[in-house]
């Protein structure tokens, strides 16, 4: 199973490396609405979980991201 | 840096990590032709959304390698901007260089009502109208009774009607409509379709209207959306979650599919059908190698193994239905291949249906040239299909501009591999399209005349050619467009009208617009040439002339400029002035105005302009052309 980071890196093509836990929409090229989109489907593919929109809107960052995922049970 | 860059490129192919590093190397090597080609492979390997915007957002900071420009509007009801990375690497993968509008979000009355909208400061080319049947109709989704259903059939036929005559009036666009769609479970569950309150019906019923009314215009089209996403399965589900989160309809597959349909109209368009499919045989028409187990051996026939095969070549041969012509290369003898093209039983293609055959033991690449001379058809309209890897990989490397398809191992996968292709649309069918495989066995016809007869002269004499000409009206159009955006080799300035321009030059008074057919002992060749003509002032401007390649040679096109010639001197004009722009593919046509007497007088921007004096020079029909002329 991969990372959060490293899902995040695939979605916009960044490096892993220059992923951390504040990583957001503000610092990421590519993290806008659409990105948004993009990143969540590719989260509920990749950990195999379908996620609540208000959990989808909290996710504004990498920490955050993380920090949602545990309540369904995914540690990543 | 650049060696690492090519040999990571064969090592990790597969692996989307590694070819995002390749990308990045070739980004930072300034290798921009190459970056765009790791950009189409890494979308391939990943068509995920998020690599697919990627690709596209990149693309803005490599800068354009040349490419056909093509522009692309997209009006929707809902979110439809995540189609467009799709559709940039469909494009790509094209050769075109793709521009992007999307208007902005359930604005699209207003765009098209509004003159000095985005919309038409954009220009588009084509624009696809996306409107889903939920936002046109929201009381869909609460059982609608059949008044409101009946009254609801005729508002979403007259806003579209009304949004394709709008759009048509201010641009000269292709216009694209999606079928309309109905994803939610009927209130009547499994007695839907027994009440006429039912909604599956009443769908096709609103489909049916509109594909009646898009049917009968040149310029607009029913894209069916329905097809579109069956293709893609379950993605649809996900499409409520995606409405609620961002007013989106449709997934990651979704979109994709629905991209690479798209295709099928812009491909034609542009002028990219491809006109030839080049087959193998053993392996790829049937199972086995004939020259070992005979034509009683091979797998071919009712039952499996061999109804894949039989499938198969059905598929090749609904192409023919089309005008595409299919053409035979293969490493074998031929005493071993023709028995099963004449005589075995489950053969589904004869050796009529193929406008060239090569079956020798000579190199694949040098073969495929030779055809595309002897059927007279650019390389670039070829598709080519052989089961053997090592030949694809050679027509790969040697003959790049040819479609080599990645047929799969498995041959039951032929037929849709070939039926997914995008190649093959056209935007109408003519005469011409349906006439053209039986059109290239006249040629082979010809082609022996020619080798028995003692000069050129005798032969040309020998073909008892007959040509007619006439001016253009309403009903040659679909014809001209279609020669208009697909004739290389002989065309004076490679303008691509479309529709609507050709509609107005027909119906101006300052434009002659010429068609010629041509017909000679061994059949019709069809409206194989025209010419366009605008009349001004102090001269006649001759915008275009053209000729199919099947008449090439035959100096019927002698015949088109005697008769722009013989209208000018008739109107006195002072001087005609015959307009060329050379390009890549038509050299054939450089000394047309010149060896009919035609001086080059200019040479602006790349346009060339030849004149000649209708009053002093002469021009003459040929000698063996027996022409006919209707009107003046």
């Amino acid at each position: 199973m991969r990372t959060v980071e490293e899902v995040v890196s695939g979605v916009f093509g960044v490096e892993p490396q220059s992923l951390d836990e504040s990583s957001s929409p503000e610092s990421v090229e590519g993290w806008d609405s659409m990105g948004h989109v993009n990143l969540v489907t590719a989260l509920e593919q990749h950990f195999n979980v379908s996620i609540d929109i208000d959990d989808v809107m909290e996710m504004g960052s990498v920490g955050k991201i993380r920090k949602i995922l545990l309540a369904y049970g995914v540690q990543a | 840096m650049e060696e690492r860059v090519d040999h990571r490129k064969n090592r990790d192919a597969d692996d989307v990590e590694a070819q995002r590093l390749v990308y990045r190397g070739l980004k930072e090597s300034g290798r921009t032709a190459e970056a765009h080609a790791a950009l189409n492979r890494l979308v391939e390997l990943d068509p995920s959304g998020g690599t697919a915007t990627f690709a596209h957002r990149e693309r803005g900071k490599l800068g354009e390698v040349g490419g056909r420009p093509v522009r692309i509007a997209i009006l929707s009801s809902y979110v439809l901007d995540p189609l467009v990375p799709f559709l940039d690497v469909e494009c790509r993968r094209a050769g075109l260089t793709p521009a992007f509008y999307v208007a902005p979000f359930n604005q699209y009355t207003q765009e098209v009502l509004n003159p000095s909208s985005g919309l038409y400061a954009f220009g588009p080319e084509i624009v696809f109208v996306a409107l889903d049947l939920e936002d046109l109709f929201p009381g869909v989704r609460r059982g609608p009774s059949v008044d409101e259903l009946a009254r609801s059939r005729a508002e979403i036929r007259g806003t579209i009607a009304g949004l394709v005559r709008e759009l048509h009036a201010r641009s000269s666009a292709l216009i694209i409509v999606h079928e309309l769609t109905f994803t939610g479970s009927s209130p009547h569950g499994i007695l839907d379709n027994r009440r006429g309150d039912g909604l599956s019906r009443w769908t096709e019923d609103v489909n049916r209207d509109l594909a009646d009314d898009l049917g009968a215009q040149a310029h607009a089209f029913l894209l069916p959306l329905r097809q579109v996403l069956g293709r893609a399965g379950n993605e649809r589900g996900q499409s409520r979650k995606l409405y609620y989160m961002a007013r989106m309809r449709h997934g990651d597959g979704a979109l994709r599919e629905l991209a690479r349909h798209s295709m099928r109209y812009v491909k034609p368009l542009k002028g990219l059908t491809r006109k030839c499919v080049v087959v193998d045989l053993d392996g790829t028409l049937w199972g086995g190698v004939v020259g070992e187990v005979g034509p009683e051996g091979i797998q071919l026939g009712p039952a499996a193994p061999g109804i894949e095969f039989v499938d198969f070549q059905e598929a090749l041969l609904n192409l023919t239905k089309r005008g595409i012509v299919l053409a035979v290369c293969s490493k074998n003898n031929p005493d071993d291949v023709m028995p099963v093209l004449r005589e075995h039983k489950h053969m589904v293609l004869r050796e009529e249906h193929f406008a060239a055959v090569r079956i020798n033991w000579r190199n694949k690449a040098e073969n495929l040239a030779e055809i595309a001379a002897e059927l007279n058809l650019g390389l670039d309209s070829f598709v080519f299909l052989d089961d053997n890897p090592v030949e694809r990989e050679l027509i790969r490397q040697m003959l790049p501009q040819v479609l080599t398809v990645e047929l799969p191992r498995d041959a039951s996968q032929y037929r849709s591999t070939l039926e997914s292709l995008t190649d093959f649309e056209l935007l109408a069918v003519t005469k011409e399209d349906e006439q053209r495989a039986s059109q290239y066995q006249a040629n082979r016809q010809r082609q022996a005349l020619e080798r028995s007869s003692g000069s050129l002269d005798d032969y040309l004499h020998s073909l008892e050619i007959r040509a007619e000409i006439a001016r253009a009206e309403g009903h040659h159009v679909p014809r001209l467009v279609q020669m208009l955006n697909k004739t290389n080799q002989f065309n004076t300035t490679t303008r691509r009208y479309q529709t609507p321009e050709i509609e107005r030059f027909v119906a101006s008074p300052d434009h002659r617009v010429y068609v010629l057919e041509v017909v000679d002992r061994f059949g019709e060749h069809g409206l194989v040439g025209s010419a366009i003509v605008g009349q001004e002032r102090d001269a006649w401007r001759i915008d275009n002339v053209l000729l199919s390649c099947r008449v090439m040679g035959l100096s019927v096109e002698t015949v088109l400029l005697k008769r722009i010639y013989d209208a000018a001197r008739l109107h006195d004009v002072a001087r005609l002035v015959g307009e060329f722009i050379p390009t890549a593919k038509n050299s054939p046509t450089a000394d047309f105005y010149s060896r009919h007497g035609f001086q080059l007088a200019g040479d602006v921007d790349g346009v060339q302009a030849w004149t000649l004096d209708p009053r002093v020079d002469r021009i003459e029909d040929p000698a063996w052309i027996a022409v006919k002329t209707t009107g003046e």
